[in-house]
């Protein structure tokens, strides 16, 4: 089966500071790919270069073996859909018209019946009923996110890219999240998501492969037995941990320990 | 237990309340239009004899028919024209710049066409000499300039919203200094001419002017509609969001500052500044019908209509024959009730 995703050499300066140098990884359809890294490692600038929020420098990224370049807007928008960290609007909006602007790249004026019903069934899927009608301004951040993750997947796109679509969740909702965006990438044939994300122990989880960036340079790339090892977290995150492997329907837990004491070595 | 077809069947629900709300302020607006070209400081012309004569029951004498078509008539229907242009543009400024204290008076245009306006009056300077049309024309010209150079800026691609308002705010100031400046040399009768200007008025209506703008109105309108969704995503979540949800941000906030300046300058030029309404007309739309800006472009056009009348009607009747300009109506009246429709309706928050 053709890749859903290619990225070869990508490349990314912000002025004179190189922030990706030359990434080159795949995703295959029905994968859950996670970016760990510590902040500042261009999780984010990784994943809006793949959307073309912002401009590579060099390199080529490929949907289902199509340049990125060949796709306009709306075209794009049917193949990827975005969480972004946080939504801020200065309107007054209902959580339901958030929704429907999934629906955006598929309407060209009405909202159809199918339009309808696609926004209403997303936002019953990611137990949001009882916010549909009101203004997402006034929910909490973590309620956002979670609309705003509806809106994505709404847009009923190949890939959805996410970043630290947890980070403002509480542990049931951070949990029950990632199981419906497993749910939905399993149960389709050609859905992938790459999500950066900060919880090592969630991407352990939930992720099928797991890409370690680390200054800029895709360190290890792999299923999350092989590329959470304590060598791997420390050379990254600069901490101590110990490894708890999977046994059973466990999935296998990382404990962080402590700082590394380089003076100690 | 909510079901999906709960949700679907709300939303319907939701949409044709709203579309009824339009429907009924659009017919509030004409009854009152009916209202208002019965309703005047003429002695010997009442409702019921303006009402009979319009529907050609009754035979107007020369003065009576002067009074409702030349005077009346096209004083209300600038009235609507010029309110459903100011308004609508308010509510794609702030829909494309993503910013609730916008106005269409954000952008410079219409500090241009007070520019234009004050050049003409106190110095002669004009495109066209043609006494009637000097000021207008002047004013427009004026305001086509910071038009032109709302295009410039949004030629270029790394433009934010907030340069756009700075710049109007930049070309505010500016021309400011130089109507202060002109004002400090100005004569009397050029100073009151200058002021009568600036309070944005109705007064001396003519029937060309307004069939001129709801023309470009025909043109405008449609093509702001068209942009309904891409504004949807632009006012909800900025630049980034837009852009995964497949619009072009730059692009669309270019256009639509573009139109919306276009539809303040044409308006501003006749009327004179009135800025309320813009900014108005489009937040308490958004409180009946929400920021779907498919309703919410025709809600803050029909509004702005009805504000505008309302205002010039109770502005020439209230002290009558003492007429009071709409655009001081329109603040007097529209803001305490704007502030209590905000804070009544959401804590403050908008």
């Amino acid at each position: 089966m053709t890749e859903l995703l290619s990225v070869k050499d990508l490349s990314f300066n912000w002025g004179e500071n190189e922030v990706l140098k030359g990434i080159n990884f795949t995703i295959q359809p029905r994968e859950i790919v996670a970016i760990l890294g510590v902040n500042g490692a261009g999780k984010s600038t990784l994943i809006k270069c793949i959307n073309r929020i912002i401009k590579m420098d060099s390199g080529s990224v490929k949907v289902f073996s199509n340049d990125l370049q060949s796709f306009n807007l709306i075209g794009l928008s049917k193949l990827m859909s975005y969480v972004p960290q946080s939504v801020r609007s200065s309107f007054g909006i209902d959580v339901f018209d958030v929704v429907l602007l999934g629906r955006r790249p598929h309407i060209t004026w009405r909202v159809s019946t199918r339009d309808r019903n696609i926004v209403s069934e997303t936002i019953r899927f990611l137990s949001l009923e009882e916010f549909a009608f009101r203004r997402f301004d006034q929910l909490s951040g973590g309620e956002r996110q979670r609309v705003i993750i509806a809106k994505a997947v709404a847009q009923d796109a190949n890939l959805i890219l996410m970043d630290e679509p947890t980070s403002d969740l509480d542990l049931k909702n951070q949990i029950g999240t990632m199981k419906s965006i497993k749910q939905i990438i399993s149960q389709s044939q050609d859905k992938a998501a790459l999500i950066a994300i900060h919880d090592i122990n969630i991407a352990a989880k939930f992720a099928d492969r797991i890409l370690l960036l680390h200054e800029g340079k895709i360190v290890s790339n792999g299923t999350p037995s092989g590329v959470l090892t304590p060598e791997n977290i420390a050379t990254v995150f600069g901490v101590t941990s110990q490894i708890i492997p999977s046994k059973g329907d466990k999935p296998m837990r990382i404990l962080i320990e402590d700082e590394l004491q380089e003076e100690n070595e | 237990m909510i079901t999906v077809s709960d949700l679907s069947s709300q939303y319907i629900e939701k949409s044709k309340r709203h579309i009824l709300l339009i429907v009924l302020i659009s017919i509030l607006t004409l009854l009152f239009a009916v209202y208002s070209m019965g309703t005047g400081s003429s002695s010997n012309l009442g409702f019921w004899s303006t009402l009979r004569i319009i529907l050609g029951l009754e035979e107007g004498s020369n003065v009576q028919n002067a009074i409702i078509w030349k005077l009346r008539f096209p004083r209300i229907l600038m009235a609507i024209v010029g309110g459903t242009a100011l308004a609508t543009a308010g509510a794609l400024m702030q829909g494309a710049l993503g910013n609730p204290l916008v106005s269409p008076l954000t952008l410079g245009v219409a500090s241009g066409a007070a520019l234009g306006a004050a050049l003409a009056i106190v110095l002669g300077w004009a495109f066209i000499d043609n006494s009637d049309l000097t000021i207008v024309l002047n004013a427009f010209l004026f305001s086509l300039l910071v038009v032109f150079i709302i295009i410039q800026l949004g030629n270029r691609r790394s433009i934010s919203p907030e340069s756009y308002i700075l710049v109007g705010i930049a070309i505010t100031f500016i021309s400011g200094a130089v109507v202060s400046t002109l004002q400090y040399f100005a004569t009397d009768a050029q100073l009151s001419a200058l002021a009568h200007w600036s309070f944005g008025s109705l007064s001396r209506p003519k029937i060309e002017n307004a069939v001129f703008i709801s023309f470009i109105l025909v043109i405008l309108l449609p093509v702001s509609l068209i942009w309904s969704w891409d504004l949807n995503a632009l006012s909800m979540g900025g630049d980034e969001f837009a852009i995964s949800t497949g619009v072009d941000p730059v692009r669309i906030r270019k256009n639509i500052l573009i139109l919306s300046a276009l539809m303040t300058s044409v308006v501003i030029a006749f009327t004179g500044l009135i800025g309320f309404v813009g900014l108005a007309a489009p937040h308490m739309s958004r409180i009946f019908v929400g920021n779907d800006f498919r309703k919410l472009i025709p809600c803050s056009a029909v509004l702005g209509s009805f504000l505008m009348l309302f205002a010039d009607t109770l502005g020439r009747t209230l002290f009558a024959p003492v007429v009071i300009p709409v655009g001081i109506m329109l603040s007097v009246i529209g803001g305490p009730f704007f502030m209590y429709l905000l804070l009544k309706k959401s804590g403050g928050k908008y």
